[in-house]
């Protein structure tokens, strides 16, 4: 394999001045699918959210397929009472350019936009990925996964249930044909059958060909989705292991918290 | 009242109506998608109207005042579209961009009307449509020009109406003033968005203008009383909708009109305060409005 499809390199970050991840590194190669788990509120979705381009990073490099994403040097933490310095400072990493590079961020309990029906968002989804080939592929994979939608194509996202407004995030992200997709947390909050449901789709994604980085709960769903897993704890990894070593439910809690609980 | 001045004052109101509808839309626009309140805008009545004076002393005839309208409309886009970049983007990421943009607009809106005055001095002017044509509505004869305003203002919002609703890069907009981090994820440039947004904004306070300048007299500072109406018009009908503040604005036109029949143009301004603070009171989120604001 030539090359990583996504590199970090001891990223950090946070919501200024509280630093939330510290010295990440994690590599995806193509055709991958991996794995992040961790304990809540660890800043497991901070980090993606850096990765997609809506925070800036503080350190450390984000290298998406050879290229990199963010700016140069270390940010700059100039916090005064008197002066806004935000005026002056310019982003250190764009979601647009992301974005058309390929990798695709489908954000944690996203609300998306209450008052479009799922026609409207589903219309506007494939302008990162306009002109490219291999939309009407995808376009028909998509009404396979979630044939759901299709009956609730008019309905304003305001009205879908958590796990439709799930697929139609998910959705959105399958259009932009992304050549790394980011799940965050793709089954929370769902009721048991939807949650099979979308692992189930998620699964069928991984089959075809999409590269994945999937953050999940479920222990279970996940060992048996993805070739490798990282753990995340207090804002690093602290581990990676292999398919052929996955582990079980309460080795990784012992990992992760030193005794099964 | 005779049945034929009852026509009258009702169709005088609901061309007031068209008029608000195209104003407060241009606010409602601005407020729904970029969270902050335009206080520019009625000096974007005043400068459209300007801009189309200026466009037709140098073009006569009805053709002259649609070139003049057309212009007018088109160059007050770009300069909205502009003037975001200078006024808004700015404060973008900033806490407290409620109240800096409450600043930064007053402060477009000072510098545009002092501007206006500078280059076309204090004197009052009337844009002439050259339109002579009167239309008779029940033995009530009703001139050109008002049902052309109305006409124009109605096209214009089914127009953009359609935009907001079918075109991709106004379902981009909307999907940017609904969940702005979304629609950064999905690739769209959210700060050329609001830039057409607001350069939306300043187009149809000139459409407005134009009008306004073509039915009465203009001066540098004429933009204060479009903008308090359409702050009138957008409290009562509410945001929840696009088409809120367009029922709001027909239903305060007509009132206005009555009101000016009744009690005389010093009085209608009290009663549109009071109209608004009853319903302020009763319903604050607007007449049609719930509590959502979108676009
Ligand atoms: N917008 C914000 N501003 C400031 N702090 C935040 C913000 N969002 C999250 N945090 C803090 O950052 C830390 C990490 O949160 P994050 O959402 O990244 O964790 P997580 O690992 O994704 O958790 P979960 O599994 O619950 O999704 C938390 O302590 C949280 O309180
Ligand atoms: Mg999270």
């Amino acid at each position: 394999m030539t090359g990583e499809l996504l590199q970090l390199s001891s990223l950090s970050g946070g919501y200024p001045p509280v630093s939330v991840f510290r010295n990440v590194d994690l590599t995806i190669g193509k055709g991958e699918a991996v794995g992040l788990f961790g304990p809540n509120g660890h800043g497991k979705t901070t980090l993606l959210k850096t990765v997609a381009g809506l925070i800036d990073p503080w350190d450390g490099e984000i290298r998406f397929d050879g290229r990199r994403l963010n700016a140069e040097g270390v940010m700059a933490a100039r916090i005064s009472k008197h002066l806004n310095y935000d005026l002056f400072r310019r982003r250190r990493i764009q979601a647009r350019d992301v974005v058309r590079a390929g990798l695709i961020y489908v954000m944690q309990g996203n609300l998306l936009f209450p008052e479009m029906t799922v026609d409207e968002v589903l219309h506007i989804a494939p302008s990162a990925s306009r002109g490219r080939s291999g939309v009407s592929e995808m376009q028909s994979l998509v009404r396979d996964l979630f044939p759901r939608l299709r009956e609730r194509r008019h309905s304003k996202i305001r009205y879908l249930s958590g796990g439709e407004r799930q697929m139609v995030s998910i959705a959105v992200g399958l259009l932009a044909l992304p050549r790394l997709l980011i799940l965050d947390e793709p089954t929370l909050g769902l009721s048991p059958k939807l949650r099979l449901e979308l692992s189930e789709a998620i699964a069928r994604i991984r089959d075809a060909q999409v590269p994945l980085l999937v953050v999940d709960q479920n222990v279970e769903f996940l060992t048996s989705l993805v070739d490798r897993l990282y753990l995340f704890d207090h804002g690093s990894i602290t581990s990676e292991i292999d398919k052929a070593h996955m582990p079980s439910h309460d080795e990784i809690m012992t990992m992760l918290f030193g005794s099964a609980p | 009242m005779a049945i034929d001045t009852f026509i009258f004052v009702l169709i005088s109101g609901i061309v007031l109506g068209g008029l608000y509808a195209l104003m407060a839309v241009g606010l409602s626009v601005v407020w729904t998608t970029l969270d902050v309140f335009n206080f520019a805008h009625g000096a974007f009545v005043a400068l459209g109207a300007y801009v189309a004076w200026q466009i037709s002393q140098s073009a006569p005839g009805p053709a002259g005042f649609a070139l003049a309208a057309a212009l007018s409309v088109a160059f007050m886009f770009a300069f909205g579209f502009c003037l975001h970049f200078g006024i808004i983007k700015p404060f973008e990421r900033s806490p407290n961009i409620v109240l800096l943009a409450v600043i930064t607009t007053l402060a477009a809106s000072s510098i545009i009307e002092n501007g206006i005055q500078l280059v076309w001095g204090p004197r009052e002017k009337q844009i002439d449509p050259n339109i002579d044509m009167r239309v008779d509505f029940g033995g009530v004869a009703i001139a050109g020009i008002d049902l052309l305003s109305l006409a124009v203002a109605l096209l214009a919002l089914a127009g953009l109406a359609v935009f907001l609703r079918r075109s991709a890069t106004g379902r981009a907009m909307r999907a940017a003033a609904q969940n702005r981090e979304a629609a950064e994820l999905m690739g769209f440039n959210v700060a050329f968005l609001f830039a057409i947004a607001f350069g939306i904004a300043a187009a149809t306070a000139a459409l407005a203008g134009v009008f306004i300048g073509s039915l009465r007299f203009i001066n540098p500072s004429f933009g204060a009383d479009p903008l308090m109406k359409s702050l009138i018009v957008v409290i009562f009908g509410g945001v929840a909708q696009f088409t809120s503040p367009i029922y709001a604005a027909f239903i305060i036109g007509i009132v206005e009109a009555f009101s000016i029949y009744f009690l005389g143009l010093y009085w209608a301004p009290a009663v549109l305060f009071a109209l608004m603070i009853a319903v302020l009171m009763i319903k604050p989120e607007g007449l049609f409005g719930n509590r959502q604001k979108t676009l």
